[in-house]
């Protein structure tokens, strides 16, 4: 396998050394090394990254928050419950239908929500679809995106002239008018494709479709990149040896997109989760009484501005979310790639 | 000569452009004034042979005129039946079975044809063909009209039409006491014979009517225009309406209320439910404009008593048991009575004795729902519930799921767009398990209740009879029930009653409540004057601005 590397000097103060004894070596420094190096340097995507990790960390502990914290589960409806909030007892949901505030108690932390239900627990469960979403469409996203690319880039040709055709369709589409003809479709009737069946209300759905409607801003870029390595003399060497496509797709290409790869997948994560919450806040993503950012954005604007809560919390953490994503995203970018060559088009 | 001529075309541009400027003028004084009305639903359809939800009907009953029609009137003023397109109310016959009537002359339809009395049995033939929901009012009722569902007949032999004197003879197999009333309803209000049998939504049939509905953008918009062809005290008791009403369709009700509460719009659905954010707004800045009015209707879940688990008696009384209905009444921003009787106050025959299963106001017995849960041997089955995307439906379903899922069920939803909502869980096909539902009066009558309960109401398409129920001792009391003429009723009250009560025990439903509704408009629209009917909500003729 041949990749290209970069050799940078180790001696203190850099620079080429004024003599040098034919018998040290100058140790050569991978790029992945040298992107992490990089992006060491980078404290501002390095303290968004930190808040990227503490969000996941956070959403994965929600089962825990849920038993020992709030005692409640992201579906009990707690409509004609009490609390006692200072000293007073408060309902949970007003007769008119208001529901309750942050208490910034263990019950009710960030408020109820329209049915009673624990905002911070909604909160965190809802966090982990959206992030389980978004990741599983990432990797729908990459895999589709990496294969396509590859096929298109390396045959070119005819080949080439169907996958790219077929990119350009799903292209021509707004990713959010096809996310939600899709999703209205497959909520009520499922997936079923003989093999797969996916039931309507299940996360799944929503992930698919996301990671399929990504596949061509991915595929496209890659697929350039493969038109100009495909050039390369590396890869005549490894057809003069004799080895076949496959093995020269995946043994000699793959790995030179690799770096591309790391540096697609954050922003693709961050677009994931966006699109993913759009859809659920227009009723075709994720499917009640599932808790999703999107939905609880959607449910809460009815209540503005008697319990703005509702709708600013999940606003909230999504917007932190994607800009903690994002700003990572653009970081690795940058230690991967200075010269900024490769870039999502939205 | 040349002065003359100059002076004769001088004169007639003058009397041209005067005569331009004088129309102009007399067409602003004679054009109407438009209003807009929001809607969180569309109408399921708008053709007047297939519409059955209240938002259809509202539209419908003044663009399409049957034989008989209601007084638009408030309250109990407004259930009286006065004639539409007959002469008179109809002439019944001794045994109850025979109706006759005569039609008005010289009717036309909005689009200039004539209107014939053997339109009246096309019309009917063409609902029972487009599987109106209804239809069984008309197949279980009309002579004929059964076989000529099934295709065995051409035509409906129980109804006959004579052109030439307009005289409309409609027997029935048995008396039914709220006949009259079916004729009321807009799928038997006349179209013209050869009027497409297919569903004419978006281009609608010309109609007998105060209005005529156009510019339909199906689940956007529609127009409610005056009929050009129609003109005042046409038909007694019709007023001709004062301004043209576009019906916006808004999903979302908040923005709904807001542009009414702005002025923006005029009119907020009475079927809808007002934000409970922006309820104090409205109460303390539009009190003059808004008010809330009791309907005669009823809120509940259906379960589908033909498969598990609510096939199960004790499953259903669970459920019962469960069901908090002062929660519904919170997520409906208080505009809900708890109630757990099938006929709702208001309605002859609502039962005044105590719930079965525990008092509507009270907290509910969960413990007793675990434990009949238990005893069915039903624990952890699988239910799904449908429900709408509009709030706050989509929210009682979502109460109702994690009720289920408390007593030992495992519940999921399945929420879909609200204009194919009753169509979809009215497919048999389908087979769903519960979902929400419910029902507004159609007439003063109990058996128009019943229709969901009733046995031979169960069809394929369009079903409303959602829990499927076939219970023998409902349809022998219908048998005999039905068969009271409407001025009647009272004296088979506290058989009605009892009937409620024996449903309310059996929990083939699981009611939650009566609904109180707002009446909303804008500072344009005249509050007092505009009439809000006990049968169709607001009454658009009434509809005048300041």
């Amino acid at each position: 396998m041949a990749i290209e590397r970069t050799i940078e000097s180790e001696l203190p103060g850099g620079g080429p050394p004024a003599s040098v004894d034919s018998r040290r070596t100058v140790a050569g420094i991978g790029p992945y090394r040298l992107a992490w190096r990089r992006l060491r340097r980078n404290r501002v995507a390095l303290a968004f990254g930190g808040l990227f990790v503490a969000m996941v960390i956070l959403c994965l502990l929600a089962p825990v928050y849920a038993r020992d914290v709030a005692h409640t589960t992201p579906d009990a409806n707690h409509i004609t419950e009490q609390v006692k909030v200072g000293g007073k007892i408060v309902e949970v949901l007003s007769p008119s239908g208001i529901p309750i505030g942050p208490t910034w108690h263990s019950r009710f932390f960030l408020g109820a929500d329209q049915n009673g239900r624990d905002v911070a627990v909604r909160l965190l469960y809802g966090g982990r679809n959206s992030l389980f979403i978004g990741a599983v469409a990432t990797l729908i996203t990459m895999v589709l995106a990496v294969i396509v690319g590859l096929l298109s880039g390396y045959f070119r040709g005819p080949v080439d002239g169907v996958l790219s055709r077929a990119m350009d369709v799903i292209w021509a589409y707004p990713a959010l008018l096809l996310g939600v003809a899709l999703g209205v479709v497959l909520a009520v009737g499922g997936l079923n494709l003989g093999v797969i069946e996916i039931q309507g209300n299940s996360l799944m759905v929503p992930a698919v479709i996301v990671g399929v409607v990504y596949v061509p801003y991915v595929a496209k870029p890659l697929r350039g990149q493969i038109l100009g390595l495909r050039e390369k003399e590396f890869i005549d060497a490894a057809r003069a040896q004799g080895l076949g496509h496959l093995q020269i797709m995946f043994g000699e290409v793959l790995p030179n997109l690799a770096s591309t790869i790391i540096v697609l997948v954050p922003l693709m994560l961050a677009n994931s989760i966006l699109l993913e919450a759009s859809l659920s806040f227009l009723g075709a993503g994720v499917q009640p009484p599932n808790p999703s950012w999107g939905t609880m954005i959607g449910d809460g604007i009815r209540f503005i501005p008697a319990a703005i809560h509702t709708t600013l919390v999940p606003g909230i953490m999504l917007m932190l979310t994607v800009l903690g994503v994002n700003v990572l995203g653009d970081g690795v970018r940058d230690a991967f790639d200075p010269r900024a060559r490769i870039r999502v088009e939205r | 000569m040349l002065k003359s001529l100059r002076l004769l075309v001088a004169v007639l541009l003058t009397v041209t452009l005067a005569g331009a400027l004088s129309a102009c003028g007399s067409s602003s004084k004679s054009s109407s004034s438009t209003v807009t009305n929001l809607m969180g639903t569309a109408p399921d359809y708008l053709d007047p042979g297939l519409g059955y939800t209240t938002q259809a009907a509202e539209a419908d009953w003044i663009a399409y005129t049957g034989l008989l029609t209601y007084a638009h009137a408030n309250g109990e003023a407004g259930t009286k039946l006065i004639p539409g397109v007959a002469q008179t109310l109809p002439t019944i016959s001794s045994d109850g079975k025979t109706y006759t009537f005569t039609l008005r002359k010289g009717l036309i339809y909005s689009n200039g044809a004539p209107v014939k009395a053997s339109d009246f049995a096309y019309t009917i033939q063409r609902s029972i063909k487009l599987n109106w929901g209804g239809k069984s009012f008309f197949t279980e009722n009309i002579a004929g009209a059964e076989a000529f569902d099934k295709g065995t007949a051409k035509s409906i032999s129980g109804i006959k039409a004579e052109d030439t004197t307009g005289k409309i003879t409609i027997e029935l197999l048995a008396p039914y006491g709220a006949f009259a009333n079916v004729l009321a309803f807009p799928a038997a209000a006349l179209v013209p014979t050869g009027t497409a049998i297919s569903n004419l939504s978006n281009n609608l049939p010309p109609g007998v009517g105060p209005y005529e509905i156009t510019n339909v953008v199906p689940n956007q918009s529609f127009s409610v225009v005056k009929s050009p062809n129609w003109s005042k005290d046409k038909i007694p008791g019709i007023p001709a309406g004062h301004v043209n009403v576009d019906v916006k369709i808004i999903s979302n009700t908040q923005s709904e209320a807001q542009q009414v509460l702005n002025n923006s719009a005029d009119a907020f659905d009475w079927a809808d439910t007002l934000p409970a954010a922006l309820l104090p707004q409205i109460q303390s800045q539009a009190s003059a404009r808004y008010s809330k009015n009791p309907t005669v209707s009823t809120f509940y879940f259906f379960l589908n008593t033909k498969v598990a688990p609510f096939n199960n008696q004790q499953v259903r009384e669970a459920v019962m048991y469960a069901l908090d209905r002062r929660a519904l009444s919170r997520l409906d921003s208080g505009f809900q009575t708890p109630a757990c009787f099938f006929l709702p106050v208001g309605m002859i025959g609502h039962p005044r004795g105590a719930c079965p299963f525990g008092d509507p106001n009270a907290a509910p017995n969960l413990a007793k729902a675990k434990e009949l849960i238990q005893k069915s041997g039903l624990a952890g089955a699988s239910v799904t519930v449908w429900g709408e995307t509009r709030q706050p439906r989509r929210e009682y379903v979502d109460y109702f799921a994690s009720v289920l899922n408390s007593i030992g069920l495992k519940a999921t939803e399945k929420i879909i767009a609200d204009a194919t909502y009753f169509p979809t869980v009215g497919n048999l096909k389908l087979n769903p398990q519960a979902g929400f539902a419910d029902w507004n009066q159609d007439f003063p009558n109990p058996s128009d209740f019943y229709l969901l309960l009733n046995a031979k109401s169960i069809q394929e398409t369009n079903n409303q009879n959602f829990s499927l129920v076939e219970d023998p001792h409902i349809q022998s009391e219908l048998a005999v029930l039905d068969k009271v003429p409407s001025t009647n009723l009272q004296s088979v009250a506290k058989r009605w009653e009892a009937l409620d009560e024996y449903v309310a025990k059996k929990a083939y439903v699981a009611v939650f409540g009566y609904e109180e509704v707002p009446k909303f408009f804008s500072q344009r629209l005249n509050f007092g004057t505009a009439i809000f009917h006990p049968v169709y909500g607001n009454d658009w003729t009434s509809w005048q601005l300041k």
